[in-house]
């Protein structure tokens, strides 16, 4: 939790470079460049923005990108060599030895699982399959047979195995949020002083000054609800998915309860606040599915969330805060 | 614990995403080429605003396409960095125009955009939104690629 350190410590001015009230600090702001990119990755496109020294800046946004790539590489369901697919064509039969990235996805899923009483579950898979959300490569396991996270065992050397023959996988619900923040970690590794990252709509910020984002209406995708700013930390949405190539029309939701094998239909769209964005990510789907009542986890994981039900009626949880703590 | 709180947008909050403003100039060709090649000496023009071989030191170094997918609201610049093999290098979004008023194909209203270069004419902080919400999916660019990578990933001599 190294970001959320930033906003209890007695020197708010904790970039890196020199205090911009000196002079050598005004130099510094004024040697700063500002870069915007974007790449199709994850499914999206993945923006990332950064202010820093211009000599050091292009290098550290490719490295943000290469990070990014590397999760989509491991962590794609379409890709017949990654990570997840070599687990659901494995790993019920042998241990199958993944990267550390892999791991510590699936590890925080398998405990947000148990901390959401199975509302967050990567197991939703098939679910997901059946409803011609994610291809079929082979036989579908029966429905009933439906395994939960409880069979994923992670055993030492990064190893995985699954314990349920019908155990599949999809890391969609928290790939995203795990890109950012290890995108947000190499930018700041390489000294950029100020950034932004947002991987279609699941973003995180860092520096010194607060982001202004907008919330897209689940409703009608032209329309904001809201606008926010945030520092040093992340924000994430869930609800249709929509695609302004062919139509400016939401399509389906693509949230399923594992436990029942169908789309939310509740609630129409969820915006989560949190201090990692692999944790907003993965709470959206949360309070999709399990609604108020995920304002204790919310609470737990120093998280706030703003609902959008079907008629258009906005709630949000206690400690939603719109704008910026002074 | 307190319990939700029902929450009313501010008038001030509601407004339109799409806007002309919401369209963002990432890179422009030159600036594309330079970062996907930084050692090319020149970019040789193989087919006019398309295509281009990257030479350094007299050698081919790679191939640089310019492409675009445009949808009933949304227009997409991209470019395609290949290496002498034909093998994609990256994939780097140019430009990103989203509009719902039905002029995305119309010259005038993407004339506007032209000659914007992405240090000058917008900002981090006041012109580009940051948006949050319905997750947009890069399918068109993908597919895109494929085309791409179908008439150019042949390799070059």
């Amino acid at each position: 939790m190294a970001m959320a350190s930033d906003s209890g410590g007695a020197r708010p001015d904790r970039r890196p470079g020199p205090n911009p009230r000196s002079r050598r600090g005004r130099a510094f702001a004024e040697r700063c460049a500002s870069v915007r990119r974007a790449r199709p990755l994850l499914g999206t496109f993945v923006e990332i923005a950064a202010r820093g020294e211009p000599v050091t800046l292009d290098a550290a946004v490719e490295a943000a990108f290469d990070a990014v790539a590397k999760v989509h590489d491991l962590m794609s369901f379409h890709d017949p060599a990654s990570d997840v697919s070599r687990l659901n064509r494995d790993a019920a039969a042998e241990d199958v030895v993944v990267d550390a990235w892999t791991c510590a996805v699936i590890e925080t899923a398998v405990d947000l699982y148990r901390r959401s009483n199975g509302a967050f579950d990567i197991t939703v898979a098939p679910a997901l399959q059946r409803l011609g959300l994610l291809p079929c490569f082979d036989a579908l396991p029966a429905a009933e047979g439906r395994a939960a996270c409880d069979t994923i065992a992670l055993l030492p050397g990064h190893r995985v195995r699954f314990c349920d023959p019908a155990t599949r996988i999809d890391l969609g619900g928290v790939a995203k949020g795990f890109a950012v923040d290890r995108a947000v970690e190499m930018l700041r590794a390489h000294g950029v002083a100020r950034g932004l990252v947002n991987a279609g709509g699941d973003l995180a910020a860092f520096g010194d000054t607060a982001e202004p984002v907008y919330i897209r209406d689940p409703a009608d995708p032209r329309r904001s609800i809201a606008r926010i700013e945030i520092a040093n930390e992340a924000v994430a949405s869930s609800g249709g998915r929509f695609d302004p190539f062919g139509s400016p029309d939401p399509a389906a939701c693509a949230v399923i309860d594992a436990r029942t094998g169908a789309p939310v239909r509740t609630i129409a769209g969820v915006t989560v606040r949190a201090p990692h964005c692999i944790l907003a990510d993965a709470l959206t789907k949360v309070v999709m599915i399990a609604g108020e009542a995920a304002a204790d986890l919310l609470d737990d994981l120093g998280a706030s969330a703003m609902l959008v039900f079907p008629g258009g009626d906005i709630r949000t949880s206690p400690t939603w805060r719109p704008y910026r703590a002074a | 614990m307190p319990g939700w709180m029902k929450w009313t947008a501010p008038a001030a909050a509601v407004v339109s995403l799409t806007s002309a403003a919401h369209a963002v100039q990432y890179l422009t060709i030159p600036e594309a080429q330079k970062l996907a090649f930084p050692s090319a000496s020149q970019f040789v023009e193989m087919q006019a605003g398309r295509a281009w071989k990257a030479e350094a030191g007299g050698k081919v170094i790679g191939l640089f396409v310019f492409d675009h997918v445009i949808g009933k609201h949304l227009y997409i610049d991209y470019a395609v960095a290949l290496d002498p093999a034909g093998r994609i290098l990256r994939v780097e979004i140019l430009q990103y125009r989203e509009s719902y008023g039905g002029e995305v194909r119309q010259a005038s209203w993407l004339a506007q955009f032209v000659g914007k270069t992405g240090a000058s004419a917008l900002t981090v902080e006041q012109d580009i939104r940051n948006i949050s919400g319905a997750t947009l999916s890069s399918h068109h660019v993908t597919e895109g690629v494929k085309r791409v990578l179908a008439a150019y990933g042949h390799g070059i001599r």
